[in-house]
């Protein structure tokens, strides 16, 4: 590697410090790992049900995310709706709040004595918390402002050319958003959708304050993980390994998306 | 140009003053950190205060359940005593830092020896409760599974102990510490909790679900001293004013020494 002139010592020496803080501890993930085990560790009863539990409730919040968000972007991106930066402040919110706060403002909106909560239980008998869409309002909870921010990005810099091209030439405005906005934004989507996606998958803290902890119901990957981590630490290092493997499957082929090629 | 101070200044004052501030409220140094079982949170506060009070040693309690502290004092976190509801991850403990059980009385707890254990520091029981708000329940209802139950998580040690006292219960969800159960009740969330006697005994918000007499399999507390300076509190908590405080929050006495 040459140096360039433009990089000072002291600036190449402290990034290189940031890049070791921040692979070392998956490194060190690797080392501990229980490899000869491994196989029969994933096999285990309670690796499944989490991963399956896991993969219902994180696919089941994209879908939300995706049907939620979308017009909620566009909404933001393109609509002069008022306070719109105080809607876009409020939505982004959950992505900066201590999930564990979430899980609590969750339990005291949609908990059984919840502001709507009660009434979902006293119209509907329907009760979330310690279900499994109980996980699943935590996850899309968490995972939406992912998705909303990424795609209304999107719009924002692809502009509105097209589309008042399209309108002047007679296309009324749900023609537009079908046959010119959305398929320009598909790379966009599917980004936000895989961010959101990671993002459901790997929580914790507002699944266990607002779903609980049930094996085969609201124990997720990270929830199995933290209860491994006092009896069983190699379970917990290869419950690890399965959301880390699940991360970089997700991060690897949308890199491109956010982060520049070269 | 300067006729305002830098704001890099002004920052640097303020975060200084905020450390200064925060370090009145515990008397530096000499501050003891002691790691607590969730259940203990209330009567701990007791015990500390009386402890300061006679000693002058501020105390920074850390409260959690008994595996997670174990877990962080495995991995050294800076603890000087340690109060656990389950003395087995003493044992455990204990062999990591060699530690050697108190035999006898005439032990001089003043002495620099690391650590001090004290088994049976006091007794508590599991009691089936309801949230104040609901109906009063019948031991049936433990099994009926369109009521919402709530327990400690297996490893936590209410968990072990309900799973060794109840068997198998329609569970739905597992809590991370009793506190935590306790927070399902009071919210109203749950129907059924299993959690300590003195739980019920100290939150208004928590009834027994129907009336129960202390029963075993229950909880045992333990103490360890972790570092020197935990020693002389650790003694502390053998003494009867401990005692009395331990018996005022509801803990059976554990056997006398």
């Amino acid at each position: 590697m040459t140096r360039p002139p433009n990089a000072p010592r002291s600036v190449l020496v402290v990034a290189a410090l940031a890049v070791a803080f921040l692979t070392l501890p998956v490194l060190a993930l690797l080392q501990r790992a229980p490899w000869s085990g491994l196989a029969d560790l994933l096999r285990r009863r309670e690796v499944v049900e989490a991963l399956g539990v896991s993969l219902l409730v994180s696919l089941t919040a994209a879908g939300i995310v995706l049907v939620l968000g979308t017009p909620l972007a566009w909404v933001l991106a393109r609509v002069d709706v008022p306070f719109r930066r105080l809607v876009r402040t409020l939505v982004v919110l959950p992505m900066v709040l201590p999930p564990v706060v979430g899980g609590t403002a969750l339990l005291f909106a949609l908990g059984r004595r919840g502001l709507v909560g009660q009434w979902l239980e006293r119209w509907f008998d329907v009760t979330l918390p310690f279900t499994t869409a109980g996980a699943v309002v935590a996850a899309t909870f968490v995972a939406l402002p992912f998705y909303v921010i990424t795609v209304e990005g999107a719009l924002r810099t692809s502009g509105e050319d097209l589309e008042q091209v399209a309108s002047t030439l007679g296309a009324d405005p749900l023609t537009v958003l079908r046959r010119i906005t959305l398929p320009r934004l598909i790379p966009a989507m599917g980004a936000g959708l895989a961010l959101a996606w990671a993002r459901a998958l790997g929580e914790f803290g507002a699944t266990i304050t607002f779903a609980g902890n049930l094996p085969g119901r609201t124990r997720t990957l990270p929830l199995a993980t933290f209860q491994a981590l006092e009896s069983d630490p190699e379970a917990a290092v290869a419950l690890s390994l399965v959301l880390l493997a699940v991360s970089l499957a997700v991060l690897l082929p949308t890199r491109h998306r956010w982060l520049p090629t070269r | 140009m300067w006729t305002h101070p830098p704001s890099g200044a002004i920052l640097l004052a303020v975060v200084a003053s905020m450390v200064a501030a925060g370090c009145t409220e515990v008397p530096g140094d000499t501050a003891l950190t002691v790691f607590v079982a969730s259940s203990l949170t209330d009567v701990a506060a007791d015990l500390t205060d009386e402890w300061t009070s006679t000693s002058g040693v501020g105390v920074e309690l850390v409260v959690g359940g008994s595996n997670h502290l174990a877990a962080q004092v495995r991995d050294g976190a800076p603890a000087d005593a340690f109060l656990t509801a389950d003395a087995e991850l003493l044992d455990d403990l204990q062999h990591r830092l060699l530690a050697k059980p108190v035999t006898d009385q005439t032990t001089d707890w003043m002495a620099d020896r690391v650590p001090t254990i004290i088994h049976d520091l006091a007794i508590n029981h599991l009691v089936v409760a309801r949230p104040t708000a609901g109906p009063e329940r019948r031991p049936a209802d433990l099994r009926d599974p369109s009521l919402v139950l709530v327990a400690c998580a297996a490893g936590v040690p209410c968990g072990d102990a309900a799973a060794a006292r109840f068997g198998d219960l329609p569970i739905d969800s597992f809590e991370p510490s009793a506190r935590a159960v306790v927070a399902r009740l009071a919210l109203d969330e749950a129907d059924l909790g299993i959690v300590y006697a003195t739980d019920v005994a100290a939150h208004t918000g928590l009834a027994q679900a129907w009336p129960q007499k202390p029963t075993c399999p229950c909880i045992t507390y333990a103490a360890a001293s972790l570092s020197p300076s935990g020693n002389p509190f650790v003694a502390f908590l053998t003494s009867d004013r401990a005692r009395q405080i331990l018996t005022e929050h509801g803990f059976a006495a554990g056997p006398p020494r």
